[in-house]
């Protein structure tokens, strides 16, 4: 096997690895607490921004470049998306789904304007360049490879310690929320105060996914993760995952990510007027993916009650 | 008493384009209320339909050499039919459930025509006819372009229409029926099916003539109804969901605020600055979502 | 007595699987007012909307004019001359007073001035605010709407699902008295009812029904009279 192939695997991997980092969280956010967020980008931004800004040498025409170890700037984009993540959610829990997608993509495009505009901070739309990888002093591929197995490794402590959490005395108060809301509140659960948790927690973890993802590619700009397609191909994976858990957001993770990198390998095969045009084939086929899967394999999505019968006649 | 020159400036560079860009909103908003109170989802390929709409009357207008204007009624009626395919492949499989997955098919269908129109037309900035075009002059300062007059009018226009259309026809009653209780619609024997179809072919035609109206008064570009996308909605919201000429009204007040707001109003420099102008926007409306989501003049609450 | 106009027999069904109904058995009259009257959860209004269509049967069947319409969707019901008042959502609450009466008569193509005219004969209350939007009626008002709405297709039988549920009973008087002003108009009238003394008192015959099941049946003097019926099922406003 050549080395190219062997690169082409390694990054495969990788990138599947952190789509799954980030399909763990969107999984928290809607798997555990019921709440739509279509803002994805805007906490993936988060954490990947906070870190380049931190970990990146001294940079004379922004602010940053504290030069900081990297997973100081990782742990302080966690932070940072956890935290607004609580805001949001504690704001806009009341929200019927559909407002709350439309409130969450306004916040994820107000934020892309501030990343866009405030370019003494961001870098504007050039970005932040030259940000530091671990394992990038090691020789290829064998740097590669250790940090395929920090994401991977990433992966799987997340995977645990999220199935623990469902199991837990505290995820069976999240389930008894997300079954019967009004039960719960009943049973005198503070429930704001449970979802927004949770969806704090997913957005830290999305909030990771974009720090690890900065440090991959090492680039970020406002528009270089196409906040749209990022947005999209988590609940795209999430939702071919089937049944929103979280084996299905690993699992959906991969299969997508194998669908949309390798499409993209077969147009590389076509020529060079044809290439552009691909993206969009691609992004069209992946849409009509959704579709399909909505169609027929949505049912585990959401837990649909029966319709209830009216008060003065139940029983 | 400030000099006529001042406040002839200020309606020929902020007060009309707040209303042209109103109404560019308000065509939109239109419709996406239409379909939030008939259909119950907020539709996110909104503004992808505009975006067609507009490409469609650019083959109109490469094709057999019409202004664009008089391409809208092409454009239109090509949308139209589209927005009920759509509907019929992505989102009727869907009417009996819960309608945030039909949010999630609009996500999807936004991505598809989006797509399809880069994959169709390309993605360069285009226009539908070269050239500088020059104002007219009234009053001997107010400069107006005369595309703006067209826009501002037609809009008005259909506006007034929609409005006969809801109140005095017999369609027009039965989609308030079913935006109001659909169950109690269907009884009474009206076809919620027809009715759909109906709302689809109208908000596909205003979508579709506000996105030439873009064209008309800036450029075509694949982002374009995208980026009308958060506005509309803000507007649809701000008028009350299911009131669909408040939502109208909710996209001319917005359009405004958001050209006014870059107006020097105190000192030298503009009170928002233009950068941060599309987020005005989304930030009323967000704010709206969290203290008021009933709206301005009280609509539903979803 | 000719045959009854609606007759439904051994109904068996109810809400997503479970069992509300366990075999009951309603029949009206072209010219009576039926009353079905019973304790909470007894599937009264069950009952009546399985004879709708809008839950599903396991068994049982419903005729009307003879013609079996067992599991029949309420839009053609309306079309056969079936007209039905739900309990709640039952007026378009943007639409007015006249654009309610409108929808009510939406499958008719012909004129309905006169058919109108009689609506606001029957509810005069309902002329002087035939411009205001239903939702800003008072609850009476708004369940004159109701009715109204449903009568302007001409129906042989009326159903209603607790017409005078939250109102005082002042209103509540007027409202029997214009149900019964229906059925002298010659429209059959299946009504369920919480204020089963008062609905009992104008009406031809009841069905009082518990867990399912009919328990009683007889003309309304009858359960009136009767002590056991009375005490157990009839406690209430009366």
């Amino acid at each position: 096997m050549d080395t190219g192939m062997i690169l082409y695997l390694l990054s495969l991997a990788t990138m599947t690895g952190l789509y799954a980092i980030l399909t763990l969280g969107l999984n928290l956010q809607w798997g555990f607490a019921g709440m739509f967020n279509a803002g994805i980008a805007g906490f993936f931004a988060i954490g990947a921004y906070a870190t380049s800004i931190l970990t990146t040498p001294p940079a004379e025409d922004r602010f940053g470049g504290f030069d900081l170890p990297i997973p100081l700037g990782l742990a302080a984009g966690v932070l940072l998306s956890a935290v607004l993540g609580y805001a949001i959610a504690r704001i806009c829990l009341r929200l019927k789904s559909d407002y709350l997608a439309i409130a969450t993509i306004g916040i994820a495009e107000i934020l892309r304007l501030i990343l866009r505009n405030e370019a003494w901070m961001t870098g504007g739309n050039r970005g932040i360049a030259g940000i530091p990888r671990p394992f990038e002093d090691m020789e290829q591929p064998w740097g590669e490879l250790c940090f395929l197995l920090l994401v991977a490794g990433i992966v799987v402590v997340l995977y645990v310690a999220i199935e623990r959490a469902w199991h837990s005395p505290w995820g069976r108060v999240m389930r008894a929320i997300r079954e019967n809301e009004e039960a719960a509140e009943a049973a005198g659960k503070d429930v704001v105060a449970f979802r927004a948790h949770v969806f704090s927690l997913g957005a830290a973890v999305m909030g990771l996914a974009g720090g690890l993802m900065a440090h991959y590619l090492k680039f970020i700009g406002p528009d270089a993760t196409e906040p749209i397609l990022t947005t999209f191909l988590a609940w795209v994976m999430l939702i071919a995952g089937g049944s929103g858990n979280n084996r299905g957001a690993v699992l959906g993770a991969g299969v997508i990510w194998v669908i949309w990198s390798g499409t993209e390998l077969l147009t590389q095969r076509l020529p060079p007027d044809w290439q552009t045009r691909s993206s969009y084939i691609r992004v069209f086929l992946i849409g009509l993916l959704l579709q399909i899967v909505l169609q027929r394999f949505s049912h585990g999505l959401l837990p649909e009650r029966p319709p209830r019968p009216p008060e003065s006649d139940s029983g | 008493m400030p000099d006529w020159s001042t406040v002839l400036d200020f309606v020929g560079l902020y007060l009309i384009p707040g209303l042209v860009t109103g109404s560019i909103y308000a065509l939109g908003a239109i419709g996406v209320s239409l379909l939030f109170g008939i259909l119950r989802f907020a539709h996110f390929a909104h503004g992808d339909l505009m975006t067609l709409g507009a490409y469609l009357a650019l083959s109109v207008v490469t094709g057999f050499g019409w202004p664009a204007l008089a391409a809208v009624p092409l454009a239109a009626a090509g949308t139209a039919i589209i927005a009920v395919g759509l509907d019929r492949a992505f989102y009727r499989p869907f009417r009996q459930r819960p309608t945030i997955i039909s949010v999630i098919a609009s996500f999807g269908v936004m991505l598809m025509i989006r797509s399809a129109v880069q994959l169709i037309w390309g993605v360069q900035s285009l226009e539908y006819k070269s050239g500088i075009e020059q104002p007219l002059v009234f009053f001997d300062q107010l400069r107006i372009q005369e595309r703006h007059i067209w826009i501002v009018g037609a809009t008005g226009l259909l506006v007034l229409a929609l409005h006969l259309l809801l109140t005095r026809s017999r369609i027009g009653r039965a989609m308030r029926a079913v935006s109001d209780e659909p169950d109690l619609a269907r009884v009474t024997g009206i076809s919620t099916e027809r009715v759909i179809q109906f709302t689809w072919l109208i908000g596909g035609a205003l979508a579709a003539t506000s996105g030439v109206f873009i064209g008309i008064d800036s450029h075509i570009d694949s982002y374009m109804g995208w980026n009308l996308l958060l506005p509309v909605f803000a507007a649809a919201i701000l008028g009350g969901i299911g009131q669909p000429i408040g939502a109208a009204a909710g996209g001319l007040a917005l359009g405004l605020i958001e050209e006014l707001s870059t107006y020097p109003w105190i000192g030298d420099n503009p009170l928002v600055s233009p950068d941060y102008k599309t987020g005005l926007a989304f930030t009323i409306m967000v704010a709206l979502l969290i203290w008021r989501p009933t709206g301005l003049l009280r609509g539903r609450q979803f | 007595m000719s045959a009854p106009l609606l007759e439904a027999s051994k109904l068996v069904g109810g809400y997503g699987g479970m069992d509300i109904l366990n075999g009951v058995d309603i029949a009206v009259g072209s010219t009576e007012i039926v009353v079905i009257v019973g304790p909470n959860g007894a599937g009264k209004s069950t009952a009546m909307k399985a004879i709708v269509g809008l839950i599903p049967l396991k068994s049982g069947h419903v005729a009307f004019a003879g013609e079996d319409i067992t599991g029949a969707a309420p839009e053609h019901l309306t079309a056969r001359g079936i007209a039905y008042v739900p309990q709640e959502r039952n007026v378009f609450r943007t639409l007015t007073v006249q654009e309610n009466l409108a929808m009510g008569a939406y499958l008719r193509r012909d004129d309905i001035g006169p058919v109108t005219a009689q609506i606001y004969e029957l509810f005069p209350a309902l002329k002087d605010k035939r411009r205001q939007r239903a939702g800003e009626l008072s609850g009476g008002q708004r369940q004159m709407v109701a009715i109204g709405r449903a009568l302007m297709n001409e129906p042989r039988l009326l159903l209603l699902d607790e017409p005078t549920v939250g109102l005082s009973p002042k209103v509540i008087e007027e409202i029997f008295e214009r149900i019964q002003a229906i059925n002298g108009a010659g429209v059959g009238i299946l009504m369920v009812e919480q204020n089963a003394r008062a609905a009992l008192t104008i009406a031809h015959r009841g069905y009082v029904l518990a867990t399912g099941r009919n328990r009683f049946t007889d003309s309304a003097e009858a359960l009136l009279a009767n002590r056991d019926v009375a005490e157990a099922f009839l406690g209430g406003a009366g």
